[in-house]
């Protein structure tokens, strides 16, 4: 079977989902998963061998023909559309639904269908033009989203802070995509790597794309955009949507003939993207905004996965090249999947008790234990823990730097600052996910909010069930997928593809699986030996402190204050405190808040810097005619003098 | 033999400026001045194949003035002043110390593109001078306190040292001896400087000097 | 049949000697002091005492808070069986298993830290916060540490790249990964395993709430994760992959118990360093395997 039959089955029924979601609830659930498992078994059909497919349409789109392509790396990012485009479409039919949100839940399924139809069409599309259109249409599909509930402000401001961003974007990989045109004479887009002259459209291309995959320092959208969005929103933001910026890179750069110091310069902003990141997720006090710079990090881990295949591909390093290559796929799969899971739990969260601030939650394990649980275990697995699927993607990415290191080539100066780098980010994430796990579903509860949380219903906890399934599956057999990323990789760099899969990674799954099993059998087996003995409960005994209050917890302001002053010069913490002044101090005043640095730091200013020039300028439009005149004359002698030098010279 | 144990000796003195930085007491820092100077000067002893008077007592003058005279000058400064750690300095003691490392390592690196003649390229000492040097500015940025700033100027003195000892085989560590005369004279007018300054604002924080910029 | 033995005894080893090391340490701390000093096998009354008493759990610990201990116990043995012992090479022994090692000491963490907010203390929220950014700074100096031995011996199986000796940086090294095991497991000069009640600690405070089995559990890891950072310590230093087998025990034992003599010495002869200078020390350890690694570089490739 030609995966063109479930593509074809998959765009109808999605296209009939997007017309009918408006109104037709249950119809469109069903359409949608339908659609996404029709992706799925496309893409499946190509990562288990099927060879790459590719159809060319004999009528014209905007002037040129339709040119279909899907390939294993295509077809990896692919399933990962379906698979998360359908857990957020069953999430959303509680979490999102008619009687909760009348006015947007409608506008919100049809956006969902449109958004998933051209995210696939990014990935299938094989001509620059079509690619342009479709890159454009899933950019304002992400917007109608993430401005469904309008009526907020901060929702609006994150709205536009987007579609600017996304545009600017845009008008990187316009340039691109026309230069490329331009020099080859075709919009038809392929491997093209041995013409050398097109190695500097690298750069545009790396510009455009890492907008979209939010890499530091060009995050600017993503915390805002991802923390204000719905919830089932930002997973497939976070999950999905950032990884077709990914998917541009990593499609590019394999195309495309490389200028030099391109691995470099992907590895230096990887590296640089999950340290800060990282560290900007461990101060944030907000669970929506804290994964959304946990994102920033992982899509760092990618980029450092990325940077150290190119630095492989450069000098024609296979053996280390193809598992970083490999770890940073996989990465994407993986990063996808809990992502997805972890802002399935927050929404839950936010649905249950209304509010996204860490430090208003608190002990929400005793009503929600199921999103506990599970949230749990994607906080495990984001954090890179054996035996989840985060381990085995790091793994990979760690043991390609090492083995770059160990070839003592000039890599190694890249490679062994990156494993330094990736080592503190894993400690750090680690610290993150301790605080945004730990401090909203332990220990008591901080606010009435908190008290009356609820578990969510079946509709919220399957998606969540499944995604976290997914993660522990990956994580027990990874030597399964190996095949599949043994022919993305050789879709990337052809050479690399038919390399057998290194040895371990078999072993590490089965030692994975004796682990899990242990821990559980541990988990139980001392479960079993205390209870006989009956369990006592008491009031936490804290040596001694008799009238412990919920208000007197650890907060998550003061868990992320031993770790985030080392980078406070980056992150810039602004305070505002009234110390206590006097014997009897009547009033005292703590606020610490980490900005958005690059935002107001940079972008601001120089933003302001261009409004006044441009206020500046406008003052020669004042509306006189006589001046208008004068202006005319005084272009025209400017012209005239440019003619005359010209002629001179 | 002796190559490596003065390699030795000048990694020695890298450690030491690592350690100048990382130290928060300024007798710690003054005892890393001491016996950085005392390992320094120890140097041209080593480096010397032939036994010659003048090296000689240059060598044991060097050690005698940097590890005992300046520190004890330095310490009774200290005492005098009532100063004992470094508060609030202007660059924290794990930035300084990443700082010096960072630059340790640029020197090792940059060390090897520098036109060096051919007996020098084996050896650490164009990499231990510019460490040092480094080192002594940024303790000499870094620092509020008065007598941690002599600290790098020490510092910054032994980095010059180091490079002189490349010129030991033509020139009879005159330079040497002239930079030690000029540190010396240096350090006594700095030790005045500082009692008057401890006079005047009863403290040895040089941000204060600022209220004298009308 | 073979191996399976081989695997049990090694367990064994790991198992039963492991809360000798805290013991030996309490000796040399009251031999230093001039006083007699609670026994060296006084640990292993202590487990056995607790494993038979009842728990006390806080009304708002989850099951979680029962499920921490077991796990990270899990976690800490199979990076132990990870861990070679001389030449007779790890439990477990594969290409990258050095990654997983250090990831499983992670596990652990989380774990511990997780049980410890489990109860909802203040007091126990710091010291979780506590040990879980320290250990950032921590793993760094660890995995720089691995890193140089990488590079030096050319492999990234634990088992071989402990074989041979430290090479150039040794020194270097070793004073690294011994900051590392104080700070890790929690020793004086980063926090003091004797004081309760006191404002600066790390682990023992984050334990304060567990009783029983549990509390056994987790200290019979902790016991465990100072004679893994011990062992590490010495075979990354000594050569005793390369010894025959008989030498290479007595070299292990002896180096693993001058490492516990030394974390009692400086137990008993330094203060415990105010907490804004333990990222000093943690960036002095990195600095110090980063050094070493830049002379296995340079030694191997110049």
């Amino acid at each position: 079977m030609t995966p063109a039959l479930p593509l074809g089955v998959a765009a109808a029924t999605l296209v009939v989902s997007m017309m009918l979601g408006l109104r037709w609830s249950r119809g469109w659930l069903a359409l949608v998963v339908a659609g996404a498992l029709a992706t799925a078994v496309a893409a499946v059909l190509v990562l288990a061998g099927a060879g790459e497919w590719e159809w060319r349409s004999t009528f014209a789109v905007g002037g040129e023909r339709l040119h279909l392509r899907l390939d294993a790396l295509s077809a990896m990012f692919l399933l990962l559309v379906g698979v998360v485009g359908a857990a957020g479409a069953v999430y959303a039919r509680e979490y999102w639904s008619d009687e909760r949100y009348p006015r947007s839940a409608g506008r919100g399924r049809c956006w969902w269908s449109a958004l998933f139809v051209s995210q696939a069409a990014v990935l299938l599309a094989s001509n620059g033009l079509h690619f342009l259109l479709a890159w454009e249409l899933f950019a304002v599909c992400g917007y109608f989203l993430i401005v469904l509930e309008s009526r907020r402000r901060d929702v609006r401001a994150a709205g536009w802070l987007y579609l600017a961003a996304s545009h600017a974007g845009t008008l990187g990989l316009f340039a691109f995509f026309s230069a490329l045109a331009a020099q080859t004479g075709s919009w038809e887009l392929g491997p093209m790597r041995e013409q050398a002259a097109l190695a500097p459209l690298f750069w545009l291309a790396l510009f455009g794309f890492a907008v979209k995959a939010g890499v530091f320092p060009l995050h600017i959208w993503l915390p805002s955009a991802h923390a204000s969005a719905p919830s089932h929103v930002s997973a497939v933001l976070s999950g999905v949507a950032l990884k077709m910026g990914v998917y541009g890179l990593v499609r590019f750069s394999g195309w495309l003939p490389l200028p030099g110091a391109a691995g470099w310069v992907v590895i230096s902003l990887g590296a640089a993207g999950a340290l800060l990141g990282i560290a900007f997720a461990l101060a944030q006090n907000d669970l929506k905004r804290l994964l959304a710079y946990s994102s920033v990090e992982n899509i760092g881990v990618i980029m450092i996965g990325l940077g150290a295949a190119l630095l492989g591909a450069a000098r024609g390093e296979t053996s280390w090249g193809r598992l970083a290559l490999a770890g940073a796929l996989l990465h994407v799969w993986n990063h996808g999947l809990f992502k997805s899971l972890l802002f399935f739990g927050a929404g839950s969260v936010l649905h249950a008790t209304g509010t996204r601030e860490i430090s208003r939650l608190g002990g929400l394990w005793r009503a929600m234990p199921w999103t506990a649980g599970l949230f749990a275990l994607g906080a495990m697995a984001v954090a890179a823990l054996p035996p989840l699927n985060g381990f085995v993607s790091e793994w990979l990415v760690y043991l390609g730097l090492f083995d770059g290191a160990m070839g003592r080539g000039a890599a190694a100066w890249a490679t062994m600052p990156a494993a330094i780098v990736l080592a503190m980010t894993g400690a750090l994430a680690l610290a993150t996910f301790v605080k945004a796990s730990a401090l909203v579903f332990l220990g008591a509860p901080r606010t009435r909010a908190a008290t009356r949380a609820h578990e969510s219903g079946r509709w919220m906890r399957a998606p969540m069930a499944g995604l976290a399934a997914a993660c522990v599956a990956l994580g027990l057999a990874p030597g399964l997928i190996w095949p599949v990323l043994a022919r993305a990789t050789g879709v990337w760099h052809p050479a690399w593809g038919t390399a057998e899969a290194p040895g371990p990674f078999g072993t590490l799954g089965t030692v994975h699986l004796v682990l899990a099993i242990l821990m559980v059998a541990a988990a139980v087996g001392l479960g079993r030996r205390v209870h006989p003995r009956g369990l006592r409960r008491a009031p936490t005994w804290d040596c001694g402190f008799a009238a412990p209050s919920a208000r007197m917890q650890y907060t998550s302001g003061s868990f992320g204050g031993v770790a985030t002053p080392w980078f406070a010069l980056v992150l810039r913490p602004a305070r505002i405190q009234r110390r206590p002044r006097g014997y009897f101090p009547a009033d005292t005043l703590h606020l610490q808040r980490v900005p958005e640095t690059v935002l107001e730091h940079v972008i601001e200013p120089v933003g302001r810097a261009i409004l006044r020039g441009a206020s500046l300028a406008r003052r020669l439009q004042h509306g006189r005619l006589q001046f208008y005149i004068a202006y005319v004359g005084v272009g025209l002698v400017a012209l005239g003098a440019i003619a005359w030098w010209g002629d001179v010279r | 033999m002796s190559g490596a144990t003065v390699n030795l000796l000048v990694g020695v003195a890298m450690g030491l400026n690592l350690l100048a930085l990382a130290s928060s007491r300024v007798p710690s820092i003054i005892r890393a001045v001491a016996v950085q100077g005392m390992v320094l000067g120890l140097i041209p002893l080593l480096m010397e194949t032939h036994f010659d008077w003048l090296v000689a007592t240059v060598a044991v003058v060097t050690m005698a003035v940097k590890g005992f005279l300046i520190p004890a000058l330095l310490g009774r400064a200290m005492r005098s002043a009532h100063i004992d750690r470094e508060i609030e300095p202007f660059i924290g003691y794990v930035p300084s110390l990443l700082l010096g490392a960072a630059g340790t390592i640029a020197a090792v690196a940059g060390a090897r593109a520098l036109p060096l003649l051919p007996e020098h390229t084996g050896t650490l000492f164009v990499p231990g001078a510019l460490a040092s040097l480094l080192t002594g500015f940024v303790l000499l940025i870094g620092r509020a306190k008065a007598i941690s700033q002599v600290c790098g100027y020490l510092i910054l003195e032994n980095g010059i040292y180091l490079f002189g000892l490349l010129l030991i085989n033509s020139t009879p560590l005159l330079v040497e001896s002239g930079i030690l005369l000029d540190l010396t004279v240096g350090v006594f007018v700095i030790g005045i400087i500082v009692d008057r300054i401890q006079r005047a604002f009863d403290s040895l924080d040089t941000r204060k000097l600022t209220v004298l910029r009308e | 049949m073979m191996p399976l033995v081989e695997s049990l005894l090694r367990l064994l080893v790991w198992l039963l000697l492991a809360p000798l090391l805290p013991g030996l340490i309490n000796q040399v701390k009251a031999w230093v002091a001039g006083r007699r000093g609670p026994p060296a096998l006084q640990l292993y009354y202590d487990l056995a005492r607790l494993w038979r008493k009842g728990v006390v759990l806080s009304h708002l610990a989850s099951p979680g808070f029962l499920a921490g201990p077991a796990v990270g116990w899990v976690a800490i043995t199979g990076a132990a069986l990870l861990l070679p012992l001389g030449p007779g090479g790890g439990g477990v022994s594969f290409r990258g298993d050095v990654l997983l090692f250090v990831y499983l000491l992670a596990v652990a963490r989380f774990c511990t830290a997780w049980a410890a907010l489990e109860t909802g203390s203040a007091f126990e929220g710091m010291g979780a916060a506590r040990e879980v950014s320290f250990a950032v700074l921590a793993e760094v100096a660890l995995i720089t540490a691995i890193l140089t031995l990488s590079v030096q011996s050319g492999s990234v199986t634990l088992a071989t790249m402990l074989a041979p000796a430290a090479g150039a940086g040794a020194v270097l090294l070793a004073a690294g990964l011994f900051a590392v095991l104080l700070a890790e497991n929690c020793r004086v000069p980063f926090d003091d395993p004797n004081t309760h009640l006191e404002l600066t600690m790390i682990h023992e405070v984050m334990v304060l709430d567990h009783s029983g089995p549990p509390l056994a559990v987790v200290l019979h890891g902790a016991a465990m994760k100072l004679m893994i950072f011990a062992v590490l310590l010495v075979q990354a230093v000594l050569p005793i992959g390369t010894l025959s087998p008989v030498v290479a025990a007595g070299w292990l034992a002896g180096g693993v118990l001058g490492v516990t003599l030394g974390v009692g010495l400086v137990e008993s002869l330094l203060a415990r360093f105010a907490f804004r200078r333990v990222p000093l020390l943690l960036t002095t350890a990195f600095l110090l395997c980063l050094f070493a690694l830049l002379l296995a570089w340079k030694g191997g490739g110049a």
